[in-house]
């Protein structure tokens, strides 16, 4: 029996670490028990941090289980019959519940296990059956449509401390004695991952009386995946190529690698030629995504892969002898932090699209010209109006203080409309056309301030009109100072 | 309540269309006919791709064209499923009041390929029913099958009179006072692209003073993304990390797409080599940087990631150093 089996928990009480974690799963195992009805459980985190184990040790809770784990086909149909199966043969005890256990889910294939997802969500939402999932990877697009609608516990990695404690019990039952240092090192190569750590001592020690530290070579380190920042670091910090072709071997969304590395090559490499160079392979890299994602040929993945691991390695002449401090993209974290102003710009963007016959793109392209167009107190009001904006919105473009808007006016609104008209000098028949729609539908409160007022005013205008296409700089000057007094007594 | 005047100047009808007098013509034929093939606009920005397809729909559709009009621009969700939902329960629709239905699709190069091929079926299987209109900026982005079902309509950028015509009678109706000359500065800042010509006429009136050259330029310096020149300059200092940071900001925050991006690093590239702020092989260095990352990002490249490529190549000076 191999050890990892042999030492595996069989209650709750010898999982080591995530004590938190499994208290949250006792209670929604007394729930189901109870007789309440619980969301799916979903337990996501590393290799070797006890997800089956713990899955396993649930399933004992409950009076029976049945497992599909990542050797089984999961396509729609398996599942739908394992399930179906188990959800009619209910045992007698425990109210018949029966847990099922879908082990691995994010490594459900697309076209081999075709429907597999949708017979998940499925089950998710009927919801007769406690139900257990696990998963490597949170941010797997396969778990997306399901993990929302789930209990999510993420199980974190065991402690280094934690995994030396059990490698020594482990040793000390086998009968093997055991040089201090070794188990050390073996759990902190292991990085968190118990099982890595068992095998490996497993390894070393089986049939063995004793090991010491001439033993350590024999294991290989192990090929695991690293994180995105070993990655990086390992890159930026060699120029040896099976090194970082492996280094490069990563179970994440390469192009937040890409993202990541472009981040820290300043922050290692120092000469500009370097970081040029460098730069130049990330962008060739970002190219490949590209061509991949349009053409959907993800072959193009692997030259991306070689510009920004090789290529960003070998961009540098000698490898720094100096600790940097490597951050995830602050693009990222501007994105994160500015949140609040482009959901503004967005919802204003999103205002012109509509009324405008434009993209949001298009109508961000505009926010410069209304920046200068918002300036002019009348034409901000028309256009704010005409596209529905709120005052916060209205901010975007007017960085004053906003003077109160003239529709604040209740009062007379009509004076506004007419100052607006001569303050334009609007002349043409169209226009003024549209003017007397405007004041014929406008409300009955206009015709109390202004009654006999506006529409003299507005003869006036249309009067001048022929007149002012010959000279208007005077005239529309002088307007344009009686429209700026106006308007500040409105303020 | 007006808007904007690029809206409140739009054009209703085909006759008022400024330019593209060969594309009208042809398109006056289908209103007289009552019918039309699948439509695709190919052009720039602001040349009339949008108030062509809208004028025709209207004519074409007559009264009740509101109801018959489908208009789904980039903003709009338009997956797959949009396609395969709201477009197809559109187009199954017999038309009422009209010869038959409109859908317009505004910028269909930037629908994922996915969603295209999804549309290619529905574009034949209601031809009894409903006509498409397409417009985009680079037919080169759109799949074959659809363009073999369009006729193709190719735009181009609006001839400089007929832009000075179409401010001239905007001026006019607004009552603006301006120099002849300020509205030839507008024309050549405008390139072709009559939305921007007008917003910068309207930018311009805004301050209420008489209209002049210099008012146009403080205009379309005003106009810029903001912080473009700042970037630049930290970039030729060396300070690459500062720059960076420059640009992630003018992108992110502002929302500035890659491609204006592009046009105003050229534009005050190329200013700076005006002025002997830059030697002439460095400024063809540059460029030459530019040419490549403007490529890229309409390959598909992520404009960002380029972006921030691009600003290496103006450390030559401290690289040299």
């Amino acid at each position: 029996m191999l050890w990892t089996e042999k030492y595996r928990p069989r209650s709750f009480d010898q999982v080591l670490g995530n004590a938190k974690q499994i208290k949250e799963i006792k209670e929604w195992v007394d729930q189901w028990i109870k007789g309440e009805k619980q969301p799916c459980l979903f337990l996501v985190g590393p290799p070797g941090t006890g997800k089956t184990t713990l899955a396993h040790i649930i399933g004992r809770e409950f009076s029976d289980y049945v497992e599909l784990n990542a050797s089984d086909k999961r396509s729609y149909d398996i599942i739908k019959n394992t399930v179906g199966e188990a959800s009619a043969t209910r045992s007698l005890f425990n109210q018949g519940l029966k847990l099922i256990i879908l082990d691995e889910v994010d490594g459900i294939h697309g076209t081999d296990d075709r429907g597999g997802s949708r017979a998940i969500n499925k089950m998710i939402k009927e919801g007769h059956h406690p139900l257990l999932l696990t998963a490597n990877d949170p941010y797997s697009k396969r778990i997306k449509s399901f993990k929302s609608k789930c209990k999510v516990i993420s199980i974190k990695k065991v402690h280094t401390n934690s995994i030396n404690a059990h490698l020594k019990r482990i040793c000390s039952q086998e009968g093997v004695t055991f040089d201090d240092q070794v188990l050390k090192e073996l759990a902190k190569r292991s990085n968190g991952d118990m099982r890595s750590a068992i095998n490996d001592l497993e390894v070393l020690a089986r049939g063995k009386d004793s090991i010491d530290k001439s033993n350590l070579k024999d294991v290989g380190v192990k090929d695991s995946r690293s994180n995105i920042f070993d990655s990086v670091r390992r890159v930026l910090k060699s120029k040896n190529l099976p090194k970082i072709r492996q280094a490069m071997y990563l179970d994440e969304d390469p192009t937040l690698v890409m993202e990541v590395m472009a981040e820290n090559i300043p922050r290692e490499y120092e000469k500009p030629q370097e970081i040029q160079r460098a730069y130049e392979m990330i962008s060739l890299a970002d190219l490949n995504f590209g061509r991949a994602r349009s053409s959907r040929n993800y072959s193009y993945w692997r030259y991306a892969s070689d510009f920004m691991g090789i290529g960003v390695a070998l961009s540098k002449k000698e490898t720094y002898r100096k600790f940097a401090r490597y951050t995830g993209s602050t693009s990222f974290a501007l994105l994160g932090k500015t949140r609040s102003k482009r959901d503004l710009r967005d919802r204003v963007a999103d205002k012109m699209a509509e009324k405008m016959h434009i993209s949001r793109q298009v109508a961000i392209s505009q926010f410069p010209y209304l920046s200068l167009i918002f300036d002019n107190d009348v034409m901000a009001y028309e256009i704010a109006s005409y596209l529905g904006l709120e005052d916060d919105e209205v901010k975007l473009f007017r960085t004053k203080k906003i003077k109160k808007p003239p529709e604040k006016k209740t009062t007379s609104p009509k004076k506004i409309d007419t100052d607006n008209l001569k303050s334009d000098g609007i002349n043409s028949s169209i226009y003024a056309k549209k003017v007397d729609k405007n004041s014929k539908t406008s409300s009955s409160q206009d015709k109390k301030v202004t009654p006999k007022d506006k529409p003299l005013k507005r003869k006036k205008i249309s009067k001048n009109s022929a007149e002012e296409d010959n000279k208007p700089s005077p005239d529309t000057k002088e307007k344009e100072k009686e429209k700026q007094t106006s308007l500040f007594q409105f303020n | 309540m007006s808007g904007p005047w690029v809206e409140k100047y739009r054009p209703a009808t085909l006759e008022d269309v400024v330019g593209q007098d060969h594309i009208i013509e042809r398109l006056k034929a289908y209103v007289k006919d009552e019918s039309m093939p699948n439509l695709m606009f190919t052009g720039p920005a602001g040349v009339g791709k949008t108030t062509t397809s809208l004028a025709l729909s209207k004519s074409i559709l007559g009264e009740y064209w509101r109801q018959n009009f489908l208009e789904l621009n980039a903003s709009d969700a338009r997956g797959i499923d949009t396609v395969r939902t709201n477009i197809k329960n559109f187009c199954r629709l017999k038309p009422v009041g009209a010869p038959f239905r409109i859908i317009f699709l505004d910028e269909v190069d930037n629908m994922t390929k996915d969603a295209q091929h999804a549309l290619r079926r529905e574009m034949e299987m209601y031809t009894k029913t409903s006509s498409f209109i397409l417009s985009c900026n680079y037919s080169s982005k759109i799949i074959d099958p659809i363009q073999s079902r369009c006729a193709i309509f190719r735009f181009t950028p609006v001839k400089g009179h007929q832009i000075i015509k179409r401010l001239e009678y905007i001026a006019k109706e607004e009552g603006l006072d301006y120099d002849p000359a300020a509205i030839e500065t507008m024309v050549y800042f405008a390139e072709g692209d009559l939305r921007k010509a007008i917003n910068i006429l309207q930018s311009s009136a805004s301050v209420g003073e008489k209209i002049t050259e210099d008012s146009i330029y403080q205009v379309i310096s005003k106009a810029r993304p903001k912080d473009v020149k700042k970037m630049i300059i930290k970039a030729l200092k060396g300070d690459f990390m500062g720059a960076r940071d420059v640009l992630r900001e003018i992108m992110v925050l502002q929302g500035t797409s890659g491609e204006d991006m592009v046009n105003q690093i050229y534009q005050d590239v190329s200013r700076m080599a005006t002025e002997e702020e830059l030697d002439g092989s460095s400024y063809l260095e540059i460029i030459e940087a530019i040419a490549e990352t403007d490529f890229r990002i309409r390959e598909g490249a992520n404009p960002r990631i380029q972006l921030e490529a691009l600003l290496t190549r103006f450390l030559y000076k401290a690289r040299n150093e």
